[in-house]
């Protein structure tokens, strides 16, 4: 809302310089968030708050204001409307309408609404039309009460006020053609036609013009849901509509109706007859318990009982007189539930009747005690940290998270951010068919952006995006890691809708090190990742093992199918590593980069640091090496003859290395020559013997095991 | 034997020591002149077949002539191998303005920085960390904590909806509310960090998934000063001594609600483009907690009372980095998170 320094000066005292001002309101919550200077001097565009119709106005920032500087509020002049029978014939046929008045008025002479009164809606932007939607729309700026000209003549029959019927419709201002209203909503009607969406928005075909010589003022107050309701099934949000919604003061009509009445009679209109006044809405006189130590110790402010009542009287709230002067006084009944405490509960207490403007968010004493704060200044009462009894450290999860994080910051990682969601393209984009895992999603029902349209169940999309994101830019160093979770359909799941699960990814492509002149650094491979996951097991302390790819993880697929390696933890799945499928790559136009992936859950974060650490101290004696080498076919893995050999060694046998590779043919096969270097450590020295037999057993056994399967020792 | 053969010999070697330049030379002049076939060791040999009155003369010369050789052979080498490698050194010139060889850190991301400062200091005061879904049940999202249906509040966060009448929560403080159900023993201090969504659309400034930390304390005898010394606490031990300011909000799951303003770094309160010309800005929204969570969750908010707050770690993070535009934060493009490595503040 915007609002013109000068104009709110007419309201109430203000200090002098606009910057004062400001931080005035900002300190009593109307938060200024821009300053300008227009013609009229300075003009401010203030946020209001959501629970505050009554701010929606000069008159109700000017109170707020008052609250906390105790200086008294002028409110406009008013013209005494008489009510009697109304004018044109008024029939409500809803409680949702909870006020209504009509008065009718006939055009006299055709004089403008001067310059001073039109200040407020200048400063607001609104430019001014005629003198009958001028006043409606200048009235509730000045104090709040939304108010609404229709064309007398354009009424047929009575005025109803009830909720839409199936397809009705009605044609909004502003709008080039009626338009169907959904049933229910609530309406201003005359016998043939929809003449308003109450609270809303009046309707072409009843609207008041420069040419209209008689009209009809509705001056009312509606249930600020289905103000609510309405708005949203239409897709119209108006000053009228902000203000409604946020519960206006049922309490206000009338006086609303006199001031337009006042406004349009100083431009030449003339009442005629008097004012119709409808509803049911009787003053429920909210009494809220408010005990006078209670709001001193919350605040810790001392409050005496005149200075509550003083300062509540300023937003027009009232105070009983003090105990027990208000018993037996029929404008101060006991609440129900404190009527049924003792007496000498009540010695301490004062009620506070709430006005009517606040009925819609005060209820509580907490309520009261805001109030309170806020007219003594939340700068001024008092603050001071309440007792710690101790601190807290990172939990062990927690620590291990930083562990990882430090280590991959050190491996180049950088950690990024993706969204939790991503468009249907990524199906194809990955080359997902109905049949794949990863196929199903679950759906976000109501986005703006069809890139939020499923919410993701993998984290290689992104991931790949994210290269693919780079190397647009020419940046080819890629590294780049995320914590977070994806959400995967499962009916079952507590929530009905899936499960969520927290993972880790990272991404890497391009050299393995940062370009440099002296060199050329080879390329990253998933050996990169293998290396990398070695370094987070010991870290961790944790056994993760890299295994043979597990083709039942959900992202087996989308990698190279012989590049790719499971990760385990204790025999279980944890996750997956593995160079990006060609076709991925290709979709997502990623030509000459071989991209590797690796995804891992981080509930193994929860287990770090589980394993039994056993020191071994370095040995007195020196260890002693032998290499072994074997010729193994396709398909036969390095790790599993080297897991054979640690097996099947003696205790002395303390590590088995891989050290060599050497790819070859044998009788035109092509085989790999796999060199181990192991190595043999004892406190007593070992005897050349020993380590023959050792060996001969060690050679042997991998002989016995994955003979079968061609594995030879390389003589 | 006499005199002058200690005297030829001394000159062959004074003659040879001339003409040797480098370590190895200087090495086979030790060979001829002091080796098993050099003349002294010849003379040596000889020393026996002299009158025993001449053999001690004798020796001394021999030992004196061999003493002097050693000490200047040694002395050659000496400065034969300085020459050496100086020349060595001097060949091993650098171009000592060539770039080093980097060695590639990479880092975390402005926002787990900003959190995890934020973390240290809540565990000062003994808060721990604690997670939730972030697929939820509006009840966690919205009724329980005082936005019933159709109350304007809900506007103030545009909801993302997703199949089964679950959303995509807009805040951390369901984490809260989760905890608060189970009723945990008082008193509670927690926070909550993490991705909120909101169905907005995207530009420089706003994003559809962004970061938020919260925080509660639940205890008996909380009070609006204590929350104040616990904002001012968080605040000061975040951004030092600048000044900071109370100012009423409103949150409809804390009553009374306030907003902290923090003293602009930039123009230190006269107000600037990074302000808006306010001299301030606003870094926490915070409250007691509201008497009908309490109640929703079976409490009674005249025995216990509670403090929460809630940082925009994403509002935050490219304050911390000197970054005007936030979005570029939430983007994968590598440039810029290198760029800003070195920029964490």
């Amino acid at each position: 809302m915007k609002i013109a320094i000068q104009a709110l000066r007419k309201y109430t005292e203000l200090p002098d310089e606009p910057r004062a001002v400001r931080d005035l309101l900002d300190d009593v919550g109307i938060e200024v968030k821009r300053q300008e200077v227009g013609e009229y001097g300075p003009v401010f565009t203030v946020e209001l708050l959501a629970n505050r119709g009554d701010h929606y106005c000069y008159a109700g920032i000017a109170r707020e204001v008052s609250g906390r500087t105790g200086e008294s509020v002028e409110q406009p002049e008013v013209a005494d409307l008489q009510v009697g029978p109304s004018p044109i014939p008024v029939e409500i046929q809803t409680p949702l309408c909870l006020v209504y008045t009509a008065t009718l008025l006939k055009k006299t002479r055709t004089d403008e609404l001067s310059q001073g009164d039109l200040l407020p809606l200048i400063a607001a932007g609104q430019k001014p039309i005629h003198p009958a939607v001028d006043a409606t729309n200048l009235v509730n700026l000045e104090i709040g009460q939304p108010a609404h000209a229709f064309d007398a003549d354009k009424i047929q029959g009575a005025i109803v006020v009830r909720t839409s019927r199936a397809g009705e419709h009605a044609w909004p201002l502003f709008e080039e053609k009626p338009r169907e209203v959904p049933e229910g909503t609530l309406v201003i009607a005359d016998e043939h036609k929809i003449l308003a969406i109450a609270g809303v928005i009046g309707c072409e075909d009843s609207k008041a013009t420069e040419a209209s010589s008689r009209i009809l003022l509705e001056s009312a107050t509606f249930d600020p849901v289905a103000v609510r309701k309405g708005a949203r099934a239409l897709g119209l949000h108006t000053d009228a509509s902000a203000r409604f919604e946020r519960g206006s003061d049922p309490s206000l009509p009338l006086t609303g109706a006199g001031r337009v009445v006042l406004l349009l009679e100083q431009a030449g209109w003339q009442r005629v007859g008097t004012t119709g006044l409808f509803g049911a809405w009787r003053n429920p006189n909210r009494l809220i318990p408010l005990e006078i130590g209670y709001v001193a110790s919350f605040l810790e402010h001392p409050l005496t009982e005149e200075e509550i009542r003083d300062r509540l009287s300023r937003y027009d709230f009232e105070v009983s007189p003090s105990y027990p002067d208000f018993l037996g006084d029929e404008r101060w009944p006991i609440p129900g539930d404190l009527a049924e405490k003792s007496r000498e509960r009540l010695r301490n207490t004062l009620l506070v009747r709430v006005p009517p403007h606040r009925l819609w968010d005060v209820e509580f004493a907490a309520d009261i005690a805001e109030e309170l704060a806020k007219s003594i200044g939340y700068n001024q009462t008092p603050q001071r940290l309440p007792p710690v009894d101790r601190g807290a450290l990172p939990t062990p999860p927690e620590q291990a998270k930083a562990k990882v994080d430090n280590l991959l910051v050190a491996s180049g990682f950088f950690e990024v951010f993706t969204d939790g969601f991503y468009g249907r393209e990524v199906r194809e984009k990955l080359g997902l068919t109905p049949n794949h895992l990863l196929w199903n999603h679950v759906e976000t029902l109501n986005s703006i952006d069809r890139g939020y349209s499923l919410l993701k169940n993998n984290a290689l999309a992104q991931a790949v995006e994210t290269v693919a994101t780079n190397l647009r830019v020419n940046h080819r160093l890629v590294r780049a890691y995320e914590w977070t979770r994806v959400f995967l359909p499962t009916p079952t799941a507590e929530n009905g809708v899936c499960k969520e699960l927290k993972l880790l990814w990272l991404v890497a492509s391009g050299p393995l090190r940062p370009a440099h002149w002296s060199d050329d650094a080879p390329e990253v491979d998933t050996y990169f990742l293998t290396g990398l996951v070695e370094e987070l097991a010991a870290e961790l302390g944790l056994d993760l093992s890299v295994e043979k790819p597990n083709l039942q993880h959900p992202v087996s697929g989308l990698l190279h199918p012989y590049r790719q390696a499971s990760i385990t933890l204790g025999g279980k799945l944890v996750g997956i590593l593995g160079e990006i499928h060609p076709k991925v790559c290709q979709n997502h136009k990623i030509k000459r980069e071989r991209p590797v992936f690796l995804q891992l859950e981080a509930s193994i974060l929860a287990k770090a640091g589980g394993r039994t650490v056993h020191f071994v101290p370095p040995p007195e004696t020196q260890p002693v090496r032998r290499d072994l080498a074997f010729t193994l076919p396709d398909r036969v893995t390095a790790g599993e003859i080297a897991d054979a050999l640690a097996s099947a060694g003696p205790t002395w046998l303390t590590q088995v290395a891989i050290a060599d590779r050497y790819d070859h043919e044998d009788h035109g096969q092509p085989v790999r020559t796999i060199t181990y270097t192991l190595t043999f450590s004892r406190e007593t020295a070992l005897t050349t013997e020993e380590l023959n037999q050792a060996c001969e057993m060690l050679i042997a056994s991998v002989g016995t095991r994955f003979g079968e399967k061609n594995v030879r020792l390389r003589a | 034997m006499a005199s002058e053969d200690v005297d030829n010999i001394y000159r062959d070697f004074q003659r040879d020591l001339a003409a040797a330049s480098d370590p190895s030379a200087l090495e086979e002049i030790r060979r001829i002149h002091k080796g098993k076939t050099s003349p002294i060791k010849n003379l040596l040999k000889q020393i026996g077949g002299l009158p025993a009155e001449e053999r001690p003369r004798f020796a001394a010369q021999l030992n004196e002539l061999q003493s002097r050789i050693e000490a200047e052979l040694q002395e050659a080498i000496t400065a034969a191998e300085e020459r050496a490698l100086a020349q060595r050194l001097e060949a091993e010139w650098i171009d000592p303005t060539l770039p080093g060889r980097p060695l590639g850190h990479g880092a975390r991301h402005p926002v787990t920085v900003v959190e995890e400062r934020i973390l240290s200091v809540l565990r000062q005061l003994g808060f721990e960390l604690l997670d939730g879904p972030e697929v939820e049940d509006p009840y966690y999202n919205f009724d329980a904590l005082n936005i019933p249906e159709h109350h304007p509040a809900r506007d103030m966060q545009d909801t993302f909806w997703v199949t089964g009448h679950k959303l995509l929560r807009s805040h951390t403080t369901t984490v809260q509310a989760r905890l608060l159900e189970r009723r945990p023993q008082l008193p509670i201090r927690i926070a909550s960090a993490g991705r909120v969504y909101r169905n907005e659309a995207v530009d420089a400034t706003h994003l559809a998934m962004f970061h938020q930390l919260e925080g509660i304390w639940v205890d008996r005898g909380l009070t609006f000063a204590h929350l104040k010394g616990v904002l001012a606490f968080i605040a000061q031990s975040l951004y030092g001594d600048r000044p900071v300011r109370f100012k009423p909000k409103f949150y409809p799951y804390t009553e009374p609600s306030v907003g902290v303003d923090l003293g602009c770094g930039q123009c230190r309160g006269s107000g600037c483009d990074a302000c808006h010309g306010a001299g301030w800005v606003t870094i926490l929204g915070a409250g007691m907690i509201h008497p009908k969570v309490f109640t929703e969750f079976g409490f009674d908010p005249s025995e216990v009372s509670g403090i929460a707050f809630g940082l925009g770690t994403t509002r935050m993070a490219p304050q911390a980095v000197g970054v005007s535009k936030v979005k570029s934060l939430y983007e994968q493009d590598l440039r810029v998170h290198t760029a800003l490595r070195r920029e964490i503040r």
